[in-house]
């Protein structure tokens, strides 16, 4: 087994008497899929919002590839390897899709006066162009990114994500609200970058099909606590998951 | 028609330096999505601060200049982003909005008790000779006013379009969170928001005082016909905001020259009213959609 990549520790967060959070702690591994589940209020997002700085935790430590970054903020997590996208859509609407892939890369690039007065391209169009191929977003290169479908931005949403060439990607609900094909392409996509670049997912998803396919392992949350950890196959096995989640 | 093309040129550099200031409002709207009502007593303030250069310090006028615009940076952007903007946006866009108006008070209030309430001479930056353009007579200050303006709203416009600092600028405008996570320094944006700002006031400050002279109560006007200016052209574009500058620029002195010069005043309200009943989002401007 490798280092771990992300190293959660003791998270806890409380609003008001909520404890939204409790003593929360696992290791996400270099290449892994992991998969963060359970019901609705159990605690998903405030971690994933702890985790990256948005939310700081009242208890606990995350590292990262073994740097500690508990309540950092999200620009410098971006630059220590860290991407993430969001359950809303979350494209810079009145800029092209090529544009949006662009500035997702661009701070990664430079010194000071060159992303003061460098080109807004930053050198970026090939690379940028490369993910857009690789997302089968060609034909929407030059289209303003906020007149495209929902499922087709939330593609561009995670090429952004990728652009930077994160080690440790946090995508939060990416099959919501997005149809079936457009479904089948986002997994595909995901498991095809994994393999090619080694880069390391964790997946916020309450679509239950989707996650048991697209990830190796799953972490299972429920009341702020984790229930249960293991293989798709043994989570779907598990009576305690079955009872808290599945409504078996 | 030699009285149209002077009454138009002249009309344009008035215009043009309402649109200095309109694009500041549009350019504090997009970064901390507040209106700041002391817009116009940033403009009226670095004129004071040309006289201090000269007066006090003893500086020759374009090192006054100099003083007055590095004067203004700090003060009206730098302080004005770190005192009242920061610790006050959080509680949301409505009580910074009352802090601004509060802000314009204080800024007029202290001018006028320390320089006076009289209308203090300034000098002229440039000549005033009349010139001929096309059988128009024409003021050398009023041509040179029109050029230096649009020269740096087209300067400003490639700065925002053209460079990495201005296409991240525009990125945590249009989505901040989105713009954070990709690694975007959002709060160093916004303040690169607010010296722009700061700069353009500072600018039309020293354009359209020696026109005026410097008085505390000079930026009421501004600050309104400015505003009105961004609301008509579009408060969520800064093409919008100098196409408005213009347009209330040129119609006054048409106005004022072939109708009356009695109602001049009332002309921006009248457009104002005009423009949100037919286009609310303003000439160039674009709907915005929000949450509540």
């Amino acid at each position: 087994m490798t280092a771990p990549i992300l190293s959660i520790r003791n998270i806890s967060k409380s609003f008001g008497g909520i404890h939204a959070v409790r003593d929360v702690s696992f290791d996400v591994h270099q290449g892994e899929i992991l998969g963060l589940i359970g019901p609705n209020g159990s605690g998903k997002s405030t971690l994933f919002n702890s985790i990256l700085g948005q939310l700081p935790p009242d208890n606990g430590t995350v590292e990262v590839k073994g740097t500690p970054v508990t309540g950092m903020r999200a620009s410098k997590l971006n630059r220590l390897g860290v991407g993430r996208t969001f359950q809303q859509l979350s494209v810079f609407p009145q800029m092209t899709v090529l544009e949006n892939i662009i500035v997702a890369g661009q701070e990664h690039k430079g010194t000071l006066t060159s992303r003061l007065f460098g080109p807004p391209d930053a050198g970026l169009t090939a690379a940028a162009d490369q993910m857009i191929e690789f997302f089968r977003l060609t034909h929407l290169r030059d289209t303003p990114a906020g007149s495209l479908s929902f499922g087709q931005q939330k593609l561009v949403d995670v090429a952004m994500a990728f652009m930077a060439g994160p080690d440790l990607v946090l995508l939060d609900e990416p099959a919501g609200g997005v149809n079936l094909t457009m479904l089948a392409h986002l997994k595909e996509r995901l498991i095809a970058y994994n393999a090619e670049h080694g880069t390391t997912f964790v997946v916020i998803e309450h679509n239950m099909e989707f996650v048991m396919s697209l990830c190796t392992r799953i972490v299972v949350l429920a009341e702020g606590a984790i229930i249960a950890e293991g293989t798709p196959a043994e989570i779907r096995a598990n009576q305690t998951v079955i009872d808290a989640y599945l409504g078996g | 028609m030699s009285q149209f093309l002077q009454v138009l040129l002249s009309g344009l550099a008035t215009g043009s330096i309402y649109a200095l200031v309109a694009i500041g409002f549009t350019l504090v709207w997009q970064a901390a999505q507040t209106v700041n009502f002391a817009q116009g007593e940033f403009v009226m303030v670095p004129a004071f601060f040309v006289l201090v250069g000269m007066h006090v310090l003893g500086f020759p006028l374009a090192l006054a200049v100099g003083f007055a615009l590095l004067a203004s940076i700090v003060v009206l952007g730098f302080v004005f982003k770190k005192l009242i903007v920061e610790p006050i946006l959080p509680s949301g866009g409505i009580s910074l909005i009352i802090a601004t108006m509060a802000l314009g008070i204080l800024l007029r209030e202290s001018v006028k008790e320390f320089y006076g309430a009289e209308a203090q001479p300034f000098p002229p930056l440039f000549p005033t000779d009349p010139i001929h353009v096309f059988g128009a007579v024409v003021s050398m200050q009023d041509l040179l006013n029109l050029v230096i303006s649009l020269g740096v709203v087209i300067l400003l416009t490639l700065f925002l379009n053209r460079t990495r600092t201005g296409r991240s600028m525009q990125a945590a405008a249009q989505n901040p969170a989105v713009a954070e996570i990709l690694g975007v320094d959002v709060k160093r944006m916004i303040m690169y928001a607010f010296l722009i700002n700061a700069a353009l006031a500072a600018l039309a400050s020293f354009l359209i005082t020696p026109v005026y002279l410097a008085k505390f109560s000079n930026g009421e006007t501004l600050g309104l016909v400015a505003f009105i200016a961004a609301i008509v052209g579009g408060f969520n574009q800064i093409r919008g905001a100098l196409v408005g500058g213009l347009l209330i620029g040129v119609l006054d002195n048409f106005v004022a020259t072939y109708i009356t010069a009695e109602y001049r005043a009332a002309l921006p309200l009248i457009l104002l009213i005009v423009i949100i009943l037919l286009r609310p989002q303003g000439i160039m401007g674009t709907s915005e959609g929000r949450a509540v």
